[in-house]
């Protein structure tokens, strides 16, 4: 397949941008070509719309009907445990380690630029 | 963003409502504004076109902000709108798909704007309605109303990247 990543029911996605930058996200429906209806419980996204640009498509999915509730969303992401299968992406290290490295004192810098050189 | 306001005004007579005066008329409308004191305005302007009643004549009773019944349920809304274009006054309905009736009304003004070059003042929001998705007319709405619906990001270009303009390799666009 050429794409093998949609913007569907059920996709787990991560917000890049925004109030809930850095947690992911499940889509619940979708308003029209640019917003979607998303929803994490086991994050802490609201049930809310979203931007399409806003967000980035993970590779999970869970199977759950069009609109449906947050306690369902809340199931189904344990049922399929999302979160620890999240954790494996190479999304989610990424985010890890830009976070580290903003957390670098000027130190650790020092010693960073350091070990880069030798 | 608009907000929904909902107003009671008293008739001339210039006096507040006392509780003796059953046959002052009281009006409500539903008006769709940013703010309160654009809500008002709106108010009195649609209120002097159906009515013999000005501002002066009146009193405000009540202006409450409507809130959404269910803000994270997708609905589509029908509009109907008035408005006035360079040449003449035309009727027009509208469809969009929204989450609450105000950002549908939201989106109606911007995008009668962008369409039309309808700037607020000449627009007059007749109705709104929410509409089932069997009664959408609109091809844009209708192309939502799949239960299955996905579709991919082809060829996705994020702008967050500021810092690279220059770079040795083009971006990946795959999402």
């Amino acid at each position: 397949m050429l794409y093998q990543r949609y913007i569907e029911i059920g996709r787990v996605c991560y917000i890049r941008l925004g109030e809930h930058a850095g947690k992911t996200c499940v889509v619940v429906d979708m308003v029209d070509q640019k917003h979607l209806l998303v929803d994490g419980p086991m994050s802490g996204v609201p049930r809310s719309t979203i931007r399409l640009n806003q967000v980035a498509i993970t590779d999970l999915k869970i199977a759950i009907p069009r609109g449906c509730k947050t306690n369902k969303v809340r199931v189904e992401l344990t049922k399929a445990d999302i979160s620890t299968k999240f954790a494996k992406t190479s999304l989610s290290k990424k985010a890890e380690a830009k976070k580290d490295k903003a957390g670098l004192g000027d130190f650790e810098r020092f010693k960073l630029r350091v070990a880069k050189t030798t | 963003s608009s907000g929904i306001n909902a107003e009671w005004p008293l008739r001339p007579g210039g006096k507040p409502l006392s509780k003796t005066n059953e046959k002052t008329p009281i009006y409500k409308m539903r008006i769709f504004a940013p703010d309160e004191v654009v809500a008002k305005s709106r108010f009195w302007y649609f209120l002097r076109q159906l009515k013999k009643v000005r501002k002066v004549n009146g009193e405000i009773l009540r202006l409450t902000e409507v809130s959404e019944k269910s803000p994270t349920k997708i609905k589509n809304f029908g509009i109907w709108v008035r408005y006035d274009s360079r040449s003449g006054s035309h009727n027009m309905y509208r469809e969009y798909r929204d989450v609450m009736t105000t950002g549908a009304v939201t989106q109606c003004y911007r995008d009668m704007a962008a369409r039309h070059r309808a700037r607020a003042h000449s627009i007059q929001i007749m109705k709104v309605a929410e509409v089932k998705a069997s009664d959408c007319r609109r091809s844009t709405v209708q192309q939502m109303h799949n239960s299955k619906i996905k579709f991919p990001l082809p060829h996705r270009i994020l702008k967050y990247n500021k810092k690279s303009i220059f770079v040795a390799e083009r971006p990946s666009t795959m999402q």
